[in-house]
């Protein structure tokens, strides 16, 4: 309840300083209620507490998500503010970032079908509209009506299947849609199985998970860096968060085939993601493809559905969103001097130009394939484990196939930067991104020393 | 009485929908969906959701459709210059509508055993009773539509204002 009160509240007042010409105190600001969001989800840690005819019920697992996704923001800004404060409507930007994670809030503790609902379409709406904020832009354009059309048809299927269910139990309350799927385990009505196709549909959708990813590499390529990098941490965790949330709480005793589809989809995922984005020679595009990917590795977890795999996806929420926050950061820079679409040669020889920025691209494509010493690697550890425990081996199988594979792209990014010659001359970092890439590197390898931590404090 | 006034309301709903769809003039479209509208409205009616059947005439097919009509004039879409499909992408769209329309109907089997949890309630649709439950249980929901309307105001503007530096 702090949290929302606090994020909603910011929102405004960003909106509103903009009226009493206080646009300069606006990122001082943002950071300090980003902080105190993440705080008060600490403070809040063990409560248990059910919000307005338990609308929203915050337990661990929300307060815990609401505060990684609070400090994904708050890393975020850091390398963005330069970006935000070089445009116009600086104000409006910082209400909508605001507004989308009031949404996410919403999404990651709602109780109620109605809430995900409100918090998925204020989520999405403030989205569209970033994703085509740079105007003059085509690119940016398409992106956005794209996601815009789409994401309204996905969102028109979600409320299909949610009054399907309403129909079928009498009520919108997801504990109580689970009692009764527990009571008539054995007797489901055909009308609730087409409801969780129909829900399955959607948010599959809004977490880019194949065959309904068709819009995402689009729509990242085309809208503005930041805004993507913003959409595959902070939006997809919420999505992939809603979607374990309903399906844990709800569906996890319906007893055949959701887990079968859920499953398809996850190979599927893993392997388009991966596979085109072997053959993109756009380090943008391919970055978008990664991320589809993960979107895949993130399903496997939901599968498994035990108490691990909550913790398992917080860890590797966490440490893929400080990876892409990395890498996106980094691609942002250098390609800030050329055009927004650089290919994989610009990084040829980075580590002469600008050795953090190697060092930082080098850790964010080592922790996204997986590779030891890094946070990424447990993250899959701990997702595959979840899934082996519940005895899914074969897709556990091929989701290592599929890393196996996504390697080969990541270290293609690796060998340009510090086996390839370039004359370019070298880049000079503002502060702001020393800090960033410094705190970044900082979180990937604190987060493979105590992995253990992150996953206990989720159960 | 009510079964053959919801046989004809059905009939109209599904009629003109079709006819939105097969039309070839946007503008015939438009004014089918009106029709459409105003045949769920009464469906509305006939569950006793009287508030509900007279905001969806107000806001669907009075401000929805006048806003379509300005899309359509502004965008002179008048003409019939709709560009074909390809064939493969219309037998795609058949079958995978196809499909979807098979999970629908399958979901119908069954029905029967779906008990009744909310028992129908005469007076369930007055403007009263529809406060009392919007102001009570479904409070925060309420509250937090303003932050998705000022969202899409707040884009609105962001998307529509001039670049001045």
């Amino acid at each position: 309840m702090k949290s929302l009160l606090l994020l909603s509240g910011l929102g405004l007042s960003a909106m509103l300083a903009e009226l009493f010409n206080l646009k300069k105190f606006l990122f001082p600001l943002v950071c300090l209620g980003l902080l105190a969001t993440i705080g008060v989800s600490i403070y809040d840690y063990n409560t248990d507490i059910h919000l307005f005819n338990n609308m929203l019920r915050l337990d661990n697992s929300a307060l815990m998500f609401t505060g990684s996704m609070a400090f994904i923001t708050l890393l975020w800004l850091i390398g963005a503010q330069d970006y935000i404060e070089k445009e116009t409507s600086i104000s409006d930007k910082y209400a909508l970032i605001l507004f989308t994670l009031v949404g996410a809030f919403v999404m990651v503790s709602y109780n109620n079908l109605t809430m995900l609902f409100i918090g998925l379409e204020i989520l999405s709406m403030s989205l569209y509209v970033l994703a085509g904020s740079k105007k003059n832009d085509l690119l940016s354009n398409e992106a956005a009506i794209k996601y815009f059309l789409m994401g309204s048809f996905a969102t028109g299927f979600l409320l299909f299947g949610i009054a399907l269910i309403y129909g079928v139990t009498g009520s919108f309350h997801i504990d109580v849609i689970g009692e009764y799927c527990r009571a008539n385990a054995n007797n489901m009505p055909n009308m609730f199985l087409a409801a969780i196709l129909l829900i399955l549909v959607g948010m599959a959708f809004k977490a880019s998970a194949a065959p309904f990813h068709f819009w995402a590499p689009d729509v990242y390529t085309g809208a503005p860096t930041l805004v993507t990098t913003y959409m595959v941490t902070v939006v997809k965790t919420a999505a992939v968060v809603s979607f374990m949330r309903l399906f844990y709480t709800s569906f996890g005793s319906v007893p055949y085939s959701w887990q079968v589809i859920v499953s398809i989809i996850a190979v599927l995922t893993m392997f388009i993601g991966n596979v085109t984005a072997v053959y993109q020679p756009k380090v943008k595009r391919l970055l978008a493809y990664s991320s589809v990917a993960h979107a895949g590795y993130l399903l496997v977890g939901l599968v498994a559905l035990s108490n691990l795999s909550n913790g398992a996806i917080f860890y590797y929420t966490l440490a893929y969103s400080v990876a892409s926050i990395l890498a996106f950061h980094i691609l942002f820079v250098l390609a800030d001097s050329k055009n927004n679409d650089i290919d994989i040669n610009a990084f040829n020889g980075l580590v002469k130009r600008n050795p953090l920025m190697a060092f930082g691209m080098t850790v964010a494509m080592f922790s996204l394939a997986g590779i030891p010493p890094i946070a990424g690697f447990f993250g899959k550890y701990y997702i595959f484990s979840a899934a082996i425990e519940a005895g899914r081996y074969k897709l556990v199988l091929l989701a290592v196939i599929a890393s196996l594979i996504s390697i080969y792209f990541y270290f293609k990014i690796v060998i340009a930067v510090y086996f390839k010659t370039t004359n370019e001359k070298t880049i000079k970092l503002s502060n702001s991104y020393k800090l960033l890439y410094a705190i970044c590197i900082a979180i990937l390898f604190a987060m493979a020393i105590a992995p253990q931590f992150f996953i206990t404090i989720q159960q | 009485m009510t079964l053959y006034i919801f046989y004809f309301l059905s009939f109209l709903a599904i009629l003109s929908a079709f006819m939105v769809v097969f039309s070839k003039n946007p503008v015939h479209s438009v004014l089918y969906l009106i029709v459409t509208f105003f045949a769920i409205a009464g469906h509305y009616i006939l569950l006793n959701a009287q508030f509900l059947a007279a905001v969806h005439i107000i806001v669907y097919a009075g401000a929805i459709m006048v806003l379509f009509l300005y899309v359509i004039m502004m965008l002179n879409l008048n003409k019939e210059t709709e560009p074909h499909k390809s064939t493969y992408l219309k037998l795609a769209a058949t079958v995978s509508g196809g499909i979807f329309m098979v999970v629908l109907i399958g979901s119908l089997k069954g029905v029967e055993k779906i008990e009744n949890l909310n028992a129908a309630n005469q007076s369930a649709g007055l403007i009263k009773n529809l406060g009392h439950v919007l102001y009570n249980d479904y409070m925060l929901p309420f509250e937090m539509a303003s932050i998705l309307f000022l969202t899409a105001m707040v884009g609105a503007v962001l998307l529509g204002k001039n670049e001045l530096k």
